[in-house]
């Protein structure tokens, strides 16, 4: 009884149907991507630049904790989700913000390099749609459970 | 690799695109002429698929070879995959995803081809 049923099916099944479709799927290529890159370049390259490589791994890991957490349904996933996504805001800001001012930490680029420029800026763009699908999903079982309780 | 290959792979997967994204708007879901232009779309990347896992057994690989199959693998997957993503969505956000799938697909190709024959 714990997985909330004052909020019915359709509340469940929401993070994850229609754009919230859109985002895992978004997810699973950037999951992809990052993991790929970072750990064949661990493999092949790790004294050129381990901490940029490692934090494209990072990256990948955090986008596919993020996808997972969007495509399930249920409470947990969701706060799974909202802090995935967070997490990614703050390290596309920050790592973004240290490779165009201090651009010695990083010598090699990663997906968040240069606020995600190497990837179309998708990288920033995402979590902002990510936490504001979040919310807008979390809104609409406010008022559900407000309406049908 | 061969180079008009790739370059209907990128036409056909912007026209797809472009598509996708209008039925989007028109709150479509993903319907049996979408399938067929995916379909057509995954034929063209495994001929292109095809062309170069012979050349590559032929003697002619790239130096980064991992990498390179990798993103083979990858391409060769996407199309049925945002094929099966339709599917599950029944909505217009099913040609939502079909439309990012097909917009990443030619980058990826320009990826694959930087990593055939390196310009530097």
């Amino acid at each position: 009884m714990s997985e909330a049923p004052e909020t019915g099916p359709v509340a469940d099944r929401t993070l994850r149907t229609g754009p919230g479709r859109v985002l895992v799927a978004v997810y699973a290529v950037f999951a992809l991507a990052a993991t790929a890159r970072g750990s064949y370049q661990l493999v092949t390259r790790f004294e050129e630049a381990p901490a940029a490589y490692g934090l494209s791994v990072l990256a990948g890991v955090v986008y596919l904790v993020a996808a997972v957490g969007l495509a399930r349904a249920g409470r947990t996933s969701r706060v799974v989700a909202l802090v995935s996504v967070s997490v990614e805001m703050a390290g596309v800001l920050v790592v973004g913000a240290l490779s165009v001012f201090a651009s010695g930490v990083f010598p090699d680029d990663t997906v968040w390099s240069g606020f995600g420029s190497g990837y179309l800026f998708i990288p920033l763009v995402l979590p902002a749609l990510g936490l504001w699908w979040i919310l807008h999903v979390h809104r609409l079982d406010r008022e559900a459970q407000a309406t049908g309780a | 690799m061969v180079d008009w290959l790739t370059m209907a792979i990128q036409m056909v997967s912007l026209a797809m695109a472009v598509w996708c994204l209008i039925s989007t708007f028109r709150d479509q879901p993903m319907l049996v002429p979408h399938l067929i232009g995916v379909g057509v779309l995954w034929l063209l990347v495994l001929g292109q698929v095809g062309a170069t896992v012979v050349t590559m057994v032929g003697g002619e690989r790239p130096d980064e070879m991992v990498m390179f199959v990798s993103y083979l693998a990858t391409v060769v997957l996407l199309p049925p995959a945002c094929a099966v993503w339709g599917f599950m969505e029944r909505t217009k956000w099913g040609p939502a995803v079909i439309a990012f799938a097909c917009l990443i697909l030619p980058v990826l190709m320009v990826r694959i081809e930087q990593l055939w024959s390196p310009v530097v």
